[in-house]
C-alpha cells in the first residue's frame, strides 16, 4: 500500500479550508495533537500547523497565473526524516503513512532539518515533532460511513481539489488521476521518492494587449501631447 | 538555518577536546617529548571537561530531553544515534587512558586506551560533522568540505589547548607549535574550499524547481511551447512567523556577518598564530590565545549555520537555495 494525496492545482481557490479541517481534526486526535497555538489572541500569534496553503504567481505579465500551492507530509518513499531520527520516534507504516511516535520523541529538529518540504513542525508546549498523520485515525476507522474514511483535508475541500487513494493501486483515483494529468513530486532530484502528486495548473491563457511602448512621461510628453492635439484640432 | 548557541557552543567545544584528546593520544603512544609526563594527565583532564561540557550542552537542545536515552537506539540508520554512542564509548576510554597516564608501569595497557581514545575522537569528529553533512536539503552542509572543516577546525583548536598546557608546564614543545602552525595553514585552506564550494551555485534548487514550474506550467505529457517560467511568492499564507520562518528562514544582516567573519580571521586563526609565532608564554596571554580561538570558532559556527540555506526557504520565496 502507497497511501498519498493528489492536489488539483488548477482547481485550488486557495481557500485554506483544507488547512484549517486539518488543524481541527488533528487538533483534537489522540495521534499527536493537540496542535499547540502560542499567543493565539496577542499581538504575535503562531502555531503548529500540518498543512500550509502558499500561494505563487508564476510566469510574466501578460501570462502570468497564480497557484494556490497547498503543502503538507509527501509521505516519502524514501524518508531521510525517518532514517536520521536517532530516537526511533520517526517511522515507516506499511501503508506508507510516516508518523512520530510522541512518547519517543526527543525534539532535536534533525528530522525536520532533513525534509525539503518544511512538513514537520515542533510543537513548543510538548517538545515533540509533529507532522500530518494522513488521519490516520479517520481513514482506517471501520466505524465511519465509508465516504469519510478519508483525511480532513479532503473532505473539507470545497473545490474537490484534493484526492485520497493508493497510488500501489493502478486503478484508484489517484493513480489514473496522476497518469491522466501528468501528476508530479516535488523536489524528485533530492531523492526523496514522495508520494504526494500534484496535477499541474492549465497554461494560462493568451491575452492580448497593446504591445506599442508607454508614452513618456514628463513637461516635454505633456507638450508634445497639447501640440498634437492643436494639430488635429487645426486638420479638422 | 537559525544558530542555537547550544549547538554552536557543543560542536566547537567538543570539537577543541576530540582534537585535544586524539593528538593527547598521538603523543602517548609514541612517546613524544612534545607534552612533559606530568603534563599530559592535565592535558587529559582538561580534554575530557570539555568534552563533557560540550556534551552538557548538546542535551539543551532538545526540547523534550526526558527521552535523551532513546538516541542511542537507532545505531545503524542516524549519524545523531551513533554520534551520542561514540561520545559516550570515547569519554568512557579516555577517563581510563587519562587515568592511566598517572600509572608509570601501564605501558601496553596504556597504549591501547590510547589507540582506542585516537580512534574514537576521529570517529565521533566526523559522526558529529555527518549529522549536518547527510542532510540532502541544505547544500551548503551536503559536502564533503564539512567533515573535513570539523576534523582540522577540532584539531586546531585542540593543538593549541595543548601547547598551552605544555608551556604553562615549561615542557620544550617546539614541534607543538609547529603542529599548530601547520594546522592553521590546514584550517585556513579548508575553510577556504568549503566557501568556495558553497559558492559554486550548480547544485543550487530554484524557487521554479521547488514548486514543479521549472519547464513551464503545461502537464509534462502535453507538448507545446515549454518555457522558462519565473515564480514569485505572493503570499505565505500566515501573518506571523511560524516554526518553518523561525527554524529555516534566518536572515543575518549583512554588518553582523561582516563581524562574525572578522572575529573568525582575528579571533580563530591571527591571534592565535600570533601567539604561537611571537612566543609569548606569559599564562594570561596563553589563557587569552586559548578563548580567542574558540570564540573565533563560535563565529565560524554561527555562519555556518547562518549561511546555511535550506529548501523551505524557496517555498517561503527565496530565489535560490
Amino acid at each position: 500500500m502507497k497511501l498519498g494525496l493528489v492536489i488539483d492545482l488548477d482547481t485550488c481557490v486557495g481557500c485554506h479550508a483544507c488547512a484549517t479541517a486539518c488543524k481541527e481534526w488533528n487538533g483534537a486526535s489522540a495521534i499527536s495533537g493537540p496542535l499547540s497555538d502560542y499567543d493565539a489572541y496577542g499581538p504575535d500569534p503562531s502555531g503548529v500547523w500540518f498543512n500550509r496553503v502558499r500561494h505563487y504567481e508564476v510566469g510574466d505579465y501578460p501570462a502570468s497565473k497564480t497557484i494556490n500551492f497547498p503543502m503538507s507530509c509527501m509521505h516519502c518513499e524514501d524518508a531521510d526524516c525517518v532514517t536520521v531520527c536517532p530516537t526511533g520516534a520517526s517511522y515507516k507504516r506499511a501503508d506508507g503513512i510516516v508518523l512520530v511516535d510522541q512518547d519517543k520523541c526527543m525534539g532535536c529538529n534533525l528530522c525536520a532539518w532533513a525534509c525539503p518540504y518544511g512538513a514537520r513542525e515542533l510543537d513548543a508546549s510538548s517538545g515533540t515533532m509533529k507532522k500530518c498523520t494522513l488521519c490516520v485515525d479517520r481513514i482506517h476507522d471501520e466505524t465511519l460511513p465509508e465516504p469519510e474514511r478519508q483525511p480532513a483535508c479532503v473532505l473539507a475541500c470545497p473545490a474537490h481539489a484534493r484526492f485520497f487513494g493508493d497510488f500501489d493501486d493502478p486503478a484508484s483515483q489517484v493513480s489514473t488521476l496522476t497518469a491522466e494529468r501528468g501528476g508530479f513530486g516535488l523536489l524528485p532530484e533530492l531523492g526523496y521518492a514522495p508520494v504526494n502528486r500534484y496535477l499541474p495548473p492549465r497554461t494560462p491563457p493568451q491575452v492580448a494587449v497593446d504591445a506599442s511602448p508607454a508614452p513618456p512621461g514628463g513637461a516635454a510628453a505633456a507638450l508634445t501631447r497639447l501640440i498634437d492635439a492643436a494639430r488635429r484640432f487645426a486638420a479638422r | 538555518m537559525k544558530p542555537a548557541f547550544s549547538i554552536v557552543f557543543f560542536t566547537v567545544v567538543s570539537g577543541a577536546a576530540l582534537g585535544a584528546l586524539a593528538l593527547l593520544g598521538v603523543i602517548a603512544l609514541f612517546d613524544l617529548p612534545w607534552l612533559s609526563a606530568s603534563a599530559r594527565p592535565v592535558a587529559g583532564v582538561v580534554g575530557i571537561a570539555l568534552a563533557l561540557a560540550g556534551l552538557a550542552s548538546s542535551t539543551l537542545h532538545l526540547a523534550n530531553p526526558r527521552n535523551a536515552w532513546r538516541s542511542f537506539s537507532r545505531f545503524r540508520t542516524s549519524w545523531l544515534s551513533r554520534e551520542a554512542v561514540f561520545s559516550i564509548a570515547l569519554v568512557g576510554a579516555a577517563v581510563v587512558f587519562v587515568a592511566l597516564l598517572w600509572i608509570p608501569v601501564a605501558g601496553p595497557l596504556r597504549s591501547v586506551f590510547a589507540l582506542l581514545t585516537i580512534v574514537l575522537a576521529w570517529i565521533v569528529l566526523v559522526c558529529t560533522a555527518m549529522i549536518y553533512a547527510s542532510l540532502k536539503p541544505i547544500r551548503q552542509w551536503h559536502t564533503r568540505w564539512t567533515p573535513v572543516a570539523y576534523v582540522v577546525l577540532g584539531h586546531w583548536s585542540g593543538a593549541l589547548i595543548l601547547l598551552a598546557i605544555a608551556r604553562y608546564d615549561a615542557s620544550n614543545s617546539v614541534r607543538l607549535a609547529h603542529l599548530c602552525l601547520a594546522l592553521a595553514v590546514t584550517a585556513v585552506a579548508v575553510k577556504w574550499g568549503y566557501w568556495r564550494a558553497c559558492r559554486d551555485e550548480r547544485r543550487a534548487v530554484t524557487l521554479e524547481q521547488a514548486i514543479g514550474v521549472a519547464q513551464g506550467v503545461h502537464p509534462p505529457a502535453a507538448a507545446g511551447a515549454r518555457s522558462v517560467m519565473q515564480a514569485r511568492l505572493l503570499d505565505a499564507g500566515h501573518g506571523g512567523r511560524t516554526f518553518l520562518t523561525d527554524e529555516f528562514v534566518f536572515r543575518l544582516a549583512r554588518r553582523r556577518r561582516g563581524w562574525l567573519l572578522a572575529a573568525f580571521w582575528a579571533a580563530g586563526i591571527a591571534l592565535p598564530v600570533l601567539w604561537v609565532v611571537g612566543a609569548w608564554w606569559q599564562t594570561p596571554v596563553v589563557v587569552a590565545a586559548c578563548l580567542a580561538n574558540l570564540l573565533g570558532l563560535f563565529a565560524e559556527r554561527a555562519l555556518f549555520f547562518a549561511d546555511a540555506r535550506h529548501t523551505v526557504r524557496l517555498f517561503h520565496g527565496d530565489r535560490r537555495t
